[in-house]
């Protein structure tokens, strides 16, 4: 599986997501299912799954899943 | 008495406008005028973290129209069972088609308004109504007079040094009591509240916290696990000195953690107890205690004063002694309402509360919370009735089998008895959909057969030493 869709399931497992959800689009606060509950479940697991640690501006800025996506490229993380 | 002490300010964070002293008032009166105009009846205000919000709340307040705070994304089929329960003279912030007996309007934003006249005349005393938390049985509202909310906005302003100078974000709803309750101690006192809504978990929030230079944040237990998760350091915020806590017990750990980080910065961390019931402070650490009193609640508001109720009835403040805890004081609600014929009840406490909870004094007077009276979870600082909750996944149409839920921190443990995955998924977001929390607060697990006690009931002190 590649990072995008590693990514991808990270977010329908951690946020609860149904089907349907245009996931690749997400935006944080844009669905009842991102809160900041549920992006607190979100970052945990993303540093698990990629065994990756964010820092506090990381995580704030965590808005969108392309963020997220481009935040773990940059990490190198799923080399 | 109005909620609008000299110099009261709101920011709005999405735009840094602000609005204060004889604009706000303007405001608030404009608003007040038009709710006076309603037919008779109670006020319902669909309520985000906006300022229009505060607006209609602040309105209905100074018009003496009792206002029920209701959470903006709640269904609207719970809306209208409310409505429907209560017949509201109005219902403020309404969107979609008005129901049966309403016409939409203008009242501060769009609003539904009843078309007949006549209605329950509330008690003169009531001021404000706020949902029982994670309620899953019948719309219910707690009953607070006038004089219940701003005898608490003192005592808290005044436990915590609230003063003209201080600035505090909207961190919580304002529908659930202890954001309201921030909302009022600070206004009260002239001080100035950043109207934000994305929360600590979010950018724009700590961008407030700097152009605005906000003194202070209240969170319940998940919002302190979040700061964990952040690393939140006080030191980068110089004008953030004043940190609270309420909503449920907080890890003592995160307690000492957050409590060292401030007083190193300079500044002071408050550990607060309280129920909507109470308007809702009850008691409060000293800053300077909180080490020494690690896991109290603290010793009565001023004005309030606690009381242990033994199995035999018998009341004492003797130290030591577990039973249940009672409170007294002028922010002790007046009942509770079920109907709209309830709304004219007066009080029916005599200021004393029940609080449900077990506890004991020290002898100092501090408060040690050691658990309930009735199976009750939190899930991330909301009230849930346990029985309710199970009775909620029985009912729900899916092939659960037997169900037994344990409390387990800010989240509810969920047993099913040999229940596949989906199943168990399903159920987790039955109930976060009912019960309008996030999916992650239910964790729903698998068992092969539950623990049962002698008398064949489920063992649920087994089950909560497993979650």
């Amino acid at each position: 599986m590649d990072l995008q869709q590693r990514l991808r399931s990270t977010f329908v497992e951690a946020l609860g997501l149904g089907e349907g959800v245009d996931v690749e689009n997400l935006k944080y606060r844009e669905i009842e299912e991102w809160d900041s509950v549920g992006h607190m479940a979100l970052v945990a697991a993303i540093e698990d799954e990629f065994d990756v640690q964010f820092d506090t501006d990381q995580v704030i800025d965590m808005s969108s899943f392309k963020v997220a996506l481009d935040m773990l490229r940059v990490l190198g993380a799923g080399d | 008495m109005s909620l609008l002490g000299d110099g009261a300010r709101l920011v709005d964070a999405a735009d840094g406008t602000e609005l204060a002293g004889e604009d706000l008032r303007t405001r608030v009166a404009g608003l007040a005028a038009e709710l006076s105009a309603l037919p008779v009846g109670v006020v319902f205000a669909r309520t985000a973290v906006d300022v229009p919000s505060v607006l209609r709340y602040l309105g209905a307040f100074t018009a003496g129209r009792p206002v029920a705070l209701l959470d903006a994304g709640q269904d609207r089929e719970v809306l209208l069972a409310l409505v429907a329960a209560f017949r509201p003279a109005a219902v403020l912030g309404a969107d979609g088609d008005a129901p049966d007996g309403y016409r939409p309007g203008e009242v501060g934003g769009p609003a539904w308004v009843r078309e007949a006249a006549d209605g329950v005349e509330p008690h003169p005393d009531l001021a404000v109504l706020l949902p029982t938390s994670g309620s899953t049985g019948n719309p219910k509202f707690v009953r607070l007079s006038r004089a219940a909310v701003l005898s608490n906005a003192e005592a808290i302003a005044e436990v915590l040094d609230v003063d003209a100078a201080e600035v505090a974000p909207t961190s919580l709803p304002l529908h659930y009591s202890y954001g309201m309750s921030v909302l009022n101690s600070h206004l009260l006192r002239g001080a100035t509240v950043v109207v934000e809504a994305t929360g600590v978990m979010g950018r724009p929030f700590w961008q407030a916290v700097a152009d605005h230079k906000i003194t202070s944040l209240a969170g319940v237990p998940y919002h302190y696990e979040m700061l964990k998760r952040l690393r939140f350091d006080p030191a980068k915020y110089p004008s953030l000195r004043t940190i609270t806590q309420a909503g449920g017990k907080l890890r003592e750990d995160l307690v000492t953690e957050f409590n060292d980080k401030m007083v190193a910065a300079g500044g002071r961390m408050f550990v607060m107890y309280g129920q909507t019931e109470a308007a809702p402070r009850m008691a409060t650490v000293p800053a300077g205690k909180l080490a020494e009193k690690l896991g109290s609640a603290g010793p009565a508001l001023p004005g309030g004063a606690f009381a242990i109720r033994t199995e035999d009835g018998a009341e004492t403040t003797e130290p030591g002694v577990v039973g249940e805890v009672l409170y007294r004081g002028p922010n002790v609600m007046m009942g509770y309402a079920e109907s709209e014929a309830e709304l004219a009840d007066g009080d029916s406490r005599g200021g004393v509360l029940e609080t449900g909870d077990l506890g004991r004094l020290d002898e100092d007077g501090y408060l040690f919370i050691t658990g309930r009276l009735k199976r009750i979870g939190k899930v991330f600082g909301n009230r849930v009735n346990l029985d309710d909750l199970e009775q909620l996944v029985r009912a729900s149409g899916l092939d659960t089998g037997v169900v037994a839920a344990v409390p387990a921190g800010d989240k509810v443990v969920v047993w099913l008895e040999d229940r596949g995955a989906d199943t168990r998924k399903a159920v987790a977001r039955e109930l976060a959909e009912r019960l309008h929390m996030h999916v992650s607060g239910f964790d729903v697990r698998e068992v092969d057969a539950l623990p049962l006690l002698a008398s064949g009931k489920v063992d649920y002190r087994s089950l909560e030493g497993r979650a």
